[in-house]
């Protein structure tokens, strides 16, 4: 079959929102979400250090106190503020605003004050409070410290072995974190009828591509040459010469084409074959790909 | 199809018709994310939702009749970026706040009411069978009570000395606010911890730890029993004891629902019925967390204070009950609302 685009695997394909019409978010990878953590303890650990400081210069604690102060603030500071932030950032710590993921509520309802709390009270559970006591406690016998490293490693394998990187805490609280999309509107391609005056193609040239190979086109199409390098424009053109020639070929184009009338060809017949296959879409016969005649439902 | 090349095709003609009110969204929805929904005016928030319906039902459309990459895209876009902004958390922190603790907390201690009764239960036996064990040969406590728990306060340990902990106030001289972190983290937050999430495991470890927990403080007022100091250890308990082992108890409950949802899920899948009992459970897990927080305050600073043992058995019992009157009458006109 068709290769696919490598992120279909990330995609949330049941993901419904109350209107009815299922939203596809791509699952925030694990490098993005790994910045975004750690931006967010850096965050919390620089206002511990400035408390720390201004407790210390202070002079209030003597300094052992100051050390157990200090583990519990890092506590008092993060639970809140994770918790905090996604509540009141909508679904966003500065971190992941940071790396542009997003906290998403699986049922497709509103984010929910409980399921962030959840989430981050899990991941408490899961992570900070097993990290803190294995640098922290130095008290700890082997065995203690084994099963420690042991816990931690589970539950940060856990969101690898599931298809939707979900944390412990994102299955009890019913979330998702994904990659929040930016819309950007590439022109029209098809939006000009004068383009194609010079080409005209028959039923049968249009038999040969199906979907995939359209919107590889389109790809290729919507390259903007005026922002390339001069290097990268010739291989641009190349690349144009090159494959208005496959099609021609293949869908046995009657005339020859000449070298600057690629891209005029490539338009003309990207607008002609769209026409097509959208029409045949609408009878009933979408076609996938240029395999589309194998296909036992063609 | 010199006919299709002539004329604008349909799905070029359902683009242009569109697309000015996609532009409209896309401006109401990057204003709406940049400074918040509270700063669009009311046209703008009237027509967001239109818009994003319009776009949604655009969307469905556009994939079923076109095959143009740019606008599918852009549309899927532009709909998860307005779903977003439409279905926003729209909860004040204020609100959230007075909501959870005037009817979230004790509408959840309500509910779970037989649940925190079987867990005081559990802890009460505990006790009694710590004491009755130490009655019937004090070794026990070397067994029951681990050694950091009972410090200078063993089974060796004389009558002089268990007063003077009594009376000391413990652990004063590192300051009052060290003190109270480091109380906040003893014992007993751990074993809170421990209970409440342990109780997944179908409530067994949550029922075990808190019936230890019990063992654990017979065993203690067993000891001090038989130095003649009972009442004095009641009222040293008091003041925060009966703060931190509600607490205690409390989360134990929390975890015993937990456990509710793995061996009774009801007509629910497991997953499901846990994560619907973890509403209420997660409340109590956060009460319990207030309570010790407060205990942990009472313990630093109160039992320092306070040195009599008849106020200090009535202030514990004045704040116990502050605690019932709280859970048992805040939001009960709210109703049912989780």
């Amino acid at each position: 079959m068709s290769p696919r685009p490598a992120d279909t695997r990330r995609l949330l394909t049941d993901f419904i929102p109350p209107e009815g019409v299922p939203i596809r978010f791509t699952i925030a990878g694990l490098g993005a979400r790994m910045v975004a953590q750690m931006t967010d303890i850096l965050i919390t650990v620089a206002a511990l250090i400035a408390i720390m400081a201004a407790l210390f210069f202070s002079d209030l604690l003597p300094l052992n106190g100051l050390l157990i102060v200090g583990a519990l603030l890092f506590f008092a500071i993060r639970a809140p503020y994770y918790t905090l932030s996604e509540i009141l950032m909508n679904g966003q710590t500065p971190g992941k605003r940071l790396s542009g993921l997003r906290v998403i509520s699986a049922d497709g309802r509103t984010l929910s004050a409980h399921a962030v709390t959840v989430r981050n009270l899990m991941k408490e559970m899961e992570i900070f409070i097993p990290g803190t006591l294995l640098l922290a406690g130095s008290d700890l016998d082997g065995w203690t410290t084994a099963m420690l490293l042991v816990w931690i490693t589970i539950l940060l394998a856990v969101p690898l072995m599931n298809r939707k990187r979900q944390r412990l805490g994102d299955m009890t609280a019913g979330t998702y974190v994904v990659n929040l999309p930016t819309p950007v509107l590439l022109p029209d391609l098809a939006d000009d009828p004068a383009a194609d005056r010079n080409h005209t193609f028959l039923p049968h040239h249009l038999d040969h591509y199906g979907r995939y190979e359209l919107q590889t086109l389109e790809a290729l199409l919507q390259v903007d040459a005026g922002a390339l390098t001069k290097t990268a424009r010739k291989i641009h053109e190349r690349n144009l010469q090159k494959v208005a020639a496959t099609i021609a070929k293949r869908i046995g184009y009657h005339r020859r084409l000449t070298e600057d009338e690629a891209e005029s060809f490539l338009l003309a017949f990207y607008r002609t074959q769209r026409g097509y296959l959208e029409n045949r879409k609408l009878f009933g016969d979408a076609r996938e790909d240029k395999f589309h005649r194998d296909s036992p439902t063609d | 199809m010199s006919n299709v090349a002539a004329a604008l095709i349909r799905s070029v003609r359902f683009r242009a018709e569109r697309e000015a009110d996609w532009r409209a969204l896309e401006h109401i929805v990057t204003k709406a994310e940049k400074r918040g929904l509270q700063s669009l005016t009311f046209q703008e928030a009237q027509s967001l939702a239109t818009l994003y319906r319009q776009a949604m039902a655009s969307l469905s459309t556009a994939r079923e009749i076109s095959l143009d990459n740019a606008l599918l895209q852009y549309l899927e876009a532009l709909c998860a970026r307005a779903y977003l902004a439409v279905y926003a958390p729209q909860q004040q922190l204020g609100g959230l706040m007075s909501r959870l603790f005037l009817t979230g907390m004790p509408g959840a201690a309500r509910r779970l009411l037989p649940l925190i009764l079987i867990a005081y239960l559990i802890l009460a036996l505990g006790a009694a069978v710590g004491y009755l064990l130490f009655q019937d040969d004090p070794t026990w406590y070397n067994t029951i009570v681990p050694g950091g728990l009972a410090g200078d306060r063993g089974l060796n340990a004389t009558r002089e000395q268990l007063m003077s902990a009594i009376y000391s106030g413990g652990d004063a001289g590192s300051g009052d606010l060290a003190a109270f972190a480091s109380v906040l983290f003893s014992h007993n937050t751990r074993i809170a911890i421990f209970i409440f999430s342990l109780g997944v495991l179908i409530c067994v470890p949550s029922a075990v730890l808190t019936f230890y927990n019990g063992m654990i403080l017979g065993a203690f007022v067993a000891l001090h029993a038989d130095r003649g100091l009972l009442t004095d250890i009641l009222a040293w308990l008091s003041i925060h004891g009966i703060t931190e082992l509600s607490a205690v108890v409390i989360a134990c409950a929390g975890g015993l629902h937990l456990g509710q949802a793995i061996l009774f899920p009801g007509d629910m899948r497991r997953r499901d019925a846990l994560r619907y009992n973890a509403r209420d459970a997660v409340k109590l897990a956060i009460l319990a967390g207030v309570m010790l927080t407060a205990a942990a305050g009472l313990e630093a600073f109160g039992r320092q204070w306070i040195q009599d043992p008849a106020i200090r058995a009535s202030v514990g019992i004045a704040i116990g009950l502050a605690w019932l009157t709280w859970l048992a009458f805040a939001g009960r006109k709210e109703g049912r609302a989780r």
